[in-house]
């Protein structure tokens, strides 16, 4: 179990926790998203004991073990935490099984148990192969997925998994994600931070948005998507009209949605619900050649961009959940 | 618990060493190398100063041995800003290491190493350049094991008091290099101008390379050289006070140049 009670952080005149509130049950993922900056991993590296805070609490535990407060006792509740951080941390010179090893040994596990459980974490991970290898000489997939096994070694009870799929393989990543869901089903707490948004709903993981220094949602994806995502129209014609303006404004979808209009892309972003089609069509000034019609369902981004009022981060790896196409 | 964490530092401590040897074996070959040159002035300088049996060896194998020692402590650095380059770091932090389980889990793998480097080179400086001792083996033991522990304390606390690994490369060597020649590493104290002397007194090299010289030329066992030790421990003792106050396990080092 983790509980963050009103945390809050500043460097130097800069705010960047205003109080955040969360917590994390036995056996649940909390998909922690937001911006570039939002303030995602200082919640880690604090939960996680690495970094101090100007006020608030942290508590991890679980149902059989005692529960700490990091802020004040960092060591004793670091027996019960797990951490991988952003950046990638192996010693390169090391071997896998090695790497594995100094992270159970470090929690107290002798050799002997160290190296049974790196056996189990590396088959998990799909690294059983590569275990007498050096760091250095594994891919980049295999040196993400290494860095994740790490964190694993002592059966953590509250695990910070802080954009764990990056620069990962399609295989490393299904790796990773699956790991993920069997140590929850195990009753680990989660909190995995990402900007590949589809991972979060893969996962099944509850949603918790961070903007302004706060969390300003925390739902089911299911929830959040059904409140705060609408389908997207895009309305593809071979060109712009000389007279069509560059913003179109649609006053009768939910809260009149300023939409976007791209003349080069002869593109037409509608983000209305789909029975508006037809309103949008009619809007076309005459003489424009329709070349298609895209829906695409609601996703995860378009409700952070509706909650936030801004686009979240990401890569074109994240565009996984391209879109539906009808075309005319 | 935090017994388990040291050991698991040590070893691996132990397997980065071991993975990466050419330093040491480098900091061994080149006092070695380098007493092929030096030794028969050094047998010269030791025979005008009355010791007419001196082959050079005495003067020449403590003093490479302890100077390349005091090089060493660029070996002390690499273990530690190497961590914060390879991410690992604040990985172990996690784990609820302390700052004085990384200093001893690395400080105790380096004090046998360097132990190591420093047994070879004296060792082979008896079998290849005659080097040989009058006084007691435990005495020269005890000082050598005194120096090391120096050594390893003065690059401990340059880890800890500079930022990036490139200022502690530069400031160590030549801290390393000015107080192994202020001690007599190159010639002999005594040879030296009055105020170097002088100044040489504040050097662990000084204290090491007289009683080691006690230990040669000499016939010093363990309780003449009791003085030498003690300095050699305040020494150690200092370096590593001024390293546990300054050390900031959450200060973000630079470990690549």
């Amino acid at each position: 179990m983790l509980e963050i009670i009103d945390l809050k952080k500043s460097y130097g005149e800069k705010p960047v926790l205003r109080g955040v509130n969360l917590k994390v049950e036995p056996g649940e993922i909390l998909g922690l998203i937001g911006s570039n900056g939002a303030g995602k991993t200082t919640i880690i590296s604090i939960a996680a004991g690495l970094r101090t805070c100007d006020s608030g609490q942290v508590h991890i535990g679980s149902g059989r073990e005692s529960e700490w407060d990091v802020v004040s006792e960092p060591r004793r509740a670091a027996g019960l935490i797990g951490l991988a951080p952003q950046d990638l941390g192996v010693y390169p010179m090391l071997t896998a099984e090695q790497n594995l090893m100094v992270f159970g040994e470090l929690a107290g596990l002798g050799a002997r148990a160290a190296r049974a459980r790196a056996h189990e974490v590396a088959e998990g991970l799909g690294l059983a192969g590569e275990l007498a290898q050096t760091a250095s000489t594994l891919s980049g997939g295999q040196a993400r997925r290494l860095h994740t096994g790490m964190a694993l070694m002592h059966r953590p009870s509250v695990l910070f998994l802080d954009e764990p799929t990056v620069g990962a393989d399609v295989a490393a990543r299904r790796a990773i994600l699956g790991v993920v869901r069997s140590l929850a089903e195990a009753g680990a707490a989660i909190v995995y931070t990402t900007h590949y948004l589809t991972e979060v709903v893969d996962l099944g993981a509850h949603v918790a948005i961070l903007e302004g220094g706060r969390i300003v949602l925390r739902d089911s994806v299911q929830a959040l998507l059904s409140s705060h995502a609408r389908p997207t129209v895009a309305v593809v014609t071979d060109g712009a009209p000389a007279d069509l303006p560059g913003w179109v404004v649609v006053p009768d979808g939910p809260g009149g949605v300023q939409d976007r209009w791209s003349p080069s892309e002869g593109l037409l972003d509608l983000h209305t619900p789909t029975e508006l089609v037809a309103g949008a069509l009619a809007r076309l000034p005459r003489g424009t050649r329709l070349v298609g019609i895209e829906i695409s369902p609601p996703t995860l981004e378009s409700a952070f961009l509706d909650v936030t009022g801004r686009a979240i981060a990401f890569d074109d790896n994240a565009r996984e959940d391209a879109p539906d196409a009808i075309f005319a | 618990m935090p017994f388990s964490r040291k050991r698991a530092i040590a070893r691996t401590s132990i397997r980065i060493l071991a993975n990466d040897p050419a330093p040491t074996i480098v900091m061994i070959a080149m006092p070695l190398i380098l007493a092929a040159f030096l030794k028969p002035a050094m047998a010269a300088q030791l025979q005008a100063q009355g010791f007419s049996g001196a082959n050079g060896a005495e003067q020449v194998i403590p003093g490479l041995a302890v100077m390349f020692a005091f090089l060493s402590t660029q070996v002390v650095s690499m273990l530690f800003y190497r961590e914060h380059y390879w991410g690992t770091w604040e990985r172990l932090r996690a784990t609820g290491a302390s700052a004085s389980d990384v200093m001893i889990g690395k400080a105790v793998p380096l004090f046998f190493v360097m132990m190591v480097q420093l047994v070879v080179v004296f060792g082979a400086g008896g079998a290849f350049f005659g080097y040989r001792i009058n006084g007691s083996f435990l005495a020269l033991g005890a000082l050598v094991a005194g120096l090391v522990a120096a050594v390893i304390g003065y690059a401990v606390m340059v880890v800890a008091i500079f930022k990036t690994l490139d200022q502690a490369m530069v400031i160590g060597n030549l801290g390393g290099m000015l107080m192994a020649g202020l001690g007599g590493a190159l010639a002999p104290a005594a040879s030296m101008p009055g105020w170097a002397q002088a100044a040489a007194h504040l050097s662990p090299a000084y204290w090491g390379l007289e009683g080691i010289r006690d230990v040669t030329l000499g016939h010093a066992g363990l309780v003449d050289v009791a003085g030498a030790l003690v300095a050699l421990t305040v020494f150690t003792v200092c370096c590593g006070l001024i390293a546990a106050i300054r050390f900031r396990p959450t200060e973000a080092k630079i470990g690549t140049t």
